[in-house]
């Protein structure tokens, strides 16, 4: 009878200790069968226990960067938003935000640079670039902007060089900053829109002259052909640069249109003052 | 003013675009001395095993070349940016290390360690997550290489009875799946290398057949 216990037993759980040592537990883990267990199979587990670790901790590394990754692109996508609301907000106030939750996005870079070091810059990069590609597009929209230009890779980078410190956070990859600038256009082009509401129509000028410039260095850059999927976004600039074009059209129509009606249209109203406008 | 930007970036794109040539006609060399090797080898499942040594003697000079062949790819890489065109060479490299595995299985009837790759192939198997320092092959290649094995021994044991090694799918049989357990050792995500795990199952099966039909036809006890 002790025998069918024993035999109902074993197939429940290990045994914390062998027969001989009943009452004794010698150590808590249990033990393998290893009476069957040929000198090969023993190689073999033990080589791939510790292959397991490797991957592990490989896999692991990447959940981080994957996560990071996608934080920093939800608070990029928040300073464009931010930015965009530029139009009805006013330059100090929208810049100011901009620049708080800059300071929460360094953090995450800081964050994201301690499994990015050495060779793990590239080995993980195609998990990175997705939140550096949104910064870059954040960054790209601010300068716009604010300078009324095209920020480089090298502004990035200075960007992402904390004070007093020799290395940016993060490695930035001439793939990483192409690719993050081709999603300015869709950015650029609300803004215009937004501007077209407000009658801006030095904005508009400037989007549409902005944006054939980046048009036109895509191109070039398609000749060099090393960047992966860049002609699926020439296409997205493309379709935005006609969107630009067809709103600084029918701007400039109506703006026809209202002189030729002349008296009673009221002059588009200068980005500022419909107050000062309204009163004369 | 602002196209200079992207100038200055093509020049960059087209300096990078020689070494990607470069890489592309090492890469082609290598897979061709693999595709040679691999036919040749080829050769051991239709000759019963007394013959499987010459086979593997045969196979030396490709060795021999594509330790060269792949000594000249690792000239091109700077390990800083070894990940950079990593995924390049990454299947040229299963193959070459997909022939020692199963050669080494040939002629010694073990799994091929990443010491027995260095030696074959030249260049270390990096079994840790360490910094790159010098080309290495991946983990990840080697474990895909091994995964390869899988299916030449479910191909082996249906070969082997058909040259009249009837014992020899016992053999086989015993060995996949001790390295099968290793493998289910295993925490793998759903990438690649999970997807070719799950076919390992097949030849398993396979191979339990190969036994199964000798064994109900009473070739073998």
């Amino acid at each position: 009878m002790d025998q069918n216990a024993d035999d109902q037993r074993e197939t429940k759980r290990p045994r914390i200790y062998n027969n001989k040592q009943r009452g004794k537990a010698v150590n808590k883990q249990p033990i393998e069968d290893t009476t069957n267990t040929s000198i090969t199979k023993q190689a073999i587990l033990s080589s791939f226990k510790s292959y397991r670790d490797t991957l592990d901790a490989h896999y692991d590394q990447r959940e981080r960067v994957i996560k990071c990754s996608r934080d920093i692109t939800a608070l990029s996508k928040k300073i464009v938003f931010t930015l965009l609301r530029i139009t009805q907000d006013g330059q100090t106030q929208v810049f100011d935000e901009a620049e708080r939750k800059h300071k929460q996005v360094v953090e995450l870079f800081v964050k994201i640079s301690s499994d990015l070091r050495g060779t793990d810059a590239y080995k993980y990069n195609g998990q990175a670039t997705h939140g550096i590609q949104e910064y870059i597009e954040a960054l790209g929209l601010w300068t716009f902007l604010k300078d009324n230009r095209l920020i480089t890779r090298e502004q990035v980078l200075e960007r992402l060089t904390p004070e007093g410190a020799q290395e940016p956070l993060v490695n930035v990859t001439e793939s990483d900053y192409v690719l993050g600038i081709c999603d300015l256009p869709g950015e650029v082009n609300r803004f215009c829109i937004n501007s077209i509401g407000k009658g801006d129509r030095e904005a508009v000028k400037r989007c549409v002259a902005f944006l054939r410039v980046m048009k036109e260095g895509v191109a070039l850059l398609l000749c060099s052909g090393k960047i992966k999927d860049l002609d699926k976004k020439f296409e997205v600039l493309d379709s935005s640069l006609s969107k630009t074009e067809a709103a600084y059209y029918s701007m400039s129509i109506r703006e026809g249109e209202m002189s030729a009606m002349d008296v009673d249209a009221p002059p588009p109203p200068s980005s500022g003052n419909q107050a000062v406008a309204a009163a004369e | 003013m602002d196209i200079q930007v992207f100038v200055d970036l093509q020049d960059t794109l087209d300096q990078e675009s020689s070494l990607f040539d470069a890489i592309k006609e090492a890469i082609k060399e290598l897979n061709k001395i693999c595709r040679i090797g691999s036919a040749k080898l080829s050769k051991v499942h239709a000759v019963p095993q007394s013959q499987t040594q010459e086979i593997i003697d045969a196979i030396k000079p490709q060795f021999a070349e594509i330790k060269q062949k792949l000594s000249t790819l690792a000239g091109f890489i700077k390990p800083v940016t070894f990940f950079k065109y990593h995924d390049m060479w990454g299947y040229a490299v299963q193959s070459a290390c997909a022939l020692v595995v199963f050669s080494i299985y040939l002629e010694h009837s073990r799994l091929a360690t990443p010491e027995d790759i260095h030696e074959y192939l030249g260049f270390r198997v990096n079994t840790t997550n360490s910094d790159i320092s010098e080309f290495v092959i991946t983990l990840e290649e080697y474990l895909h290489s091994v995964v390869s094995m899988f299916n030449e021994l479910s191909r082996l044991a249906v070969n082997a009875v058909i040259a009249g090694d009837i014992k020899r799918p016992q053999e086989i049989s015993t060995f996949a799946s001790e390295l099968y357990s290793g493998f289910q050792l295993l925490n793998l995500k759903n990438d690649a290398l999970r997807r070719r795990f799950d076919s390992i199952k097949y030849d398993i099966k396979k191979i339990e057949e190969v036994q199964y039909d000798l064994r109900v036809r009473g070739l073998i006890s």
